[in-house]
């Protein structure tokens, strides 16, 4: 099974630490997830110096077969072929994993000043729509999560915005 | 010296006489001032991130018919948003082609106000770059070049944030300001918003049009707006 991991374009050290440590690992392959796609974005990291934008590159530890790189132009794909996504807490990314019906286990940036995406993880997390971790509980949040009991995250209702634009527009 | 003072009052006071006119209010309603039309065009300001795909699902709600020309409003340098404008315009040509004929879309792209990691010593002028290219793309193009295509710039703007769309807020009011044609504001507050409004969401509230949150929480201080569920 394949779990994406993505910082969309931030900057996110802690969580590819996280991710590429022992314990994270670890985990990931006693669930069955042996191949790790890591989007790294604008992070740093030790192996960084051989990911210019554009390159991927390739790395097995723990067993678990990773592969790394920056930037695709979109994430679509690799949505849908992962069977675990483990993303930063922002709402574009939230959103289109969601939508793909896709377990996601959301991690906030602490280093941000503003709590928001904290908030907005927390509350798409009680309504279990998705499950939210800090960096130390990642082990244990991919060693619980349970695809099969997250709720159905709702379809977009297109008729909401088109009914304010309407009647703004006096259609 | 006396002269200059009282000059300088009168035409403040005049110009705030002016802008309390044109301040959205809810009490007199304005679906009179636009009547029964057939087709509109509007305008979207793409943000980057998850502003641009809330701003995109917004539009993908939208009745492409009625709505038949659509301006996106992409920051410079955000390749990515512009992208995926086009790629929803694909979808929209592709939905449509069997009903309807020739879709039409384009995109605008303008300066930042700042940029990440811009020094704030620099920030108040490229703020200022920022407002004249969406000075002269909301107010002087379409009134003063004569267009043979569509006149005006938009009939309805789009706003989900982040920063630049203040700046374009700002050159729609100087339409307002000068009684030429401007584009009805919509504000909508990004889905990440739960329990406190972002700085453009603050900003913007006393001024648009419509102010719509997805959160009902956000309407607790019994403000401005309205919240019919999630938008996106």
């Amino acid at each position: 099974m394949l779990a994406f991991v993505t910082v969309g374009s931030t900057q996110f050290d802690s969580l590819i630490q996280s991710v590429l440590s022992e314990p994270v690992l670890l985990s990931l392959r006693r669930r069955g997830y042996m191949n790790l796609i890591l989007q790294c974005g604008n992070s740093q990291l030790d192996l960084a110096r051989c990911i210019e934008t554009g390159n991927t590159e390739r790395v097995t530890k723990n067993e678990v077969d990773i592969e790394y790189w920056k930037f695709k132009p979109s994430l679509q794909e690799e949505f849908e072929k992962a069977d675990l996504v483990i993303s930063h807490a922002g709402s574009g990314t939230i959103l289109d994993v969601l939508r793909l019906g896709k377990a996601v286990i959301v991690v906030p940036n602490p280093t941000l000043l503003d709590r928001h995406q904290e908030e907005l993880a927390k509350a798409l997390s009680d309504r279990g729509y998705l499950k939210a971790a800090t960096i130390s509980e990642l082990p244990k949040a991919i060693a619980e999560i349970e695809p099969s009991s997250l709720q159905l995250f709702p379809p977009q209702d297109k008729s909401r915005f088109a009914k304010i634009l309407d009647e703004e527009m006096g259609f | 010296m006396i002269h200059i003072i009282v000059f300088l009052t009168l035409v403040l006071s005049l110009a705030a006489a002016r802008l309390y006119m044109i301040l959205p209010s809810d009490t007199k309603r304005r679906s009179s001032s636009h009547p029964k039309r057939s087709t509109c065009n509007l305008a979207v300001f793409l943000g980057s991130g998850g502003h641009t795909t809330e701003a995109l699902a917004l539009v993908s709600a939208i009745d492409p018919k009625k709505y038949h020309h659509r301006q996106y409003i992409v920051s410079e340098g955000d390749h990515l948003s512009a992208q995926k404008a086009k790629a929803l315009e694909s979808s929209i040509a592709e939905r449509l082609q069997a009903s309807y004929g020739t879709q039409s879309y384009s995109i605008l792209t303008i300066p930042r106000a700042r940029r990440v990691h811009q020094s704030l010593l620099t920030t108040p002028a490229s703020s200022i770059v920022s407002l004249f290219t969406c000075v002269y793309h909301v107010t002087i193009k379409p009134n003063l070049c004569f267009q043979e295509s569509h006149s005006g710039f938009a009939d309805v703007l789009i706003l989900n944030g982040p920063g630049t769309c203040f700046i374009l807020c700002v050159a729609v009011y100087i339409n307002k300001f000068l009684g030429l044609p401007a584009p009805v504001v919509i504000y909508v507050e990004s889905f990440a918003r739960i329990t406190s409004l972002s700085l453009s969401g603050k900003l913007l509230r006393p001024l648009v049009d419509r102010f719509v949150v997805q959160w009902p929480q956000l309407l607790s201080d019994k403000g401005r707006g309205e919240c019919v569920g999630w938008l996106v």
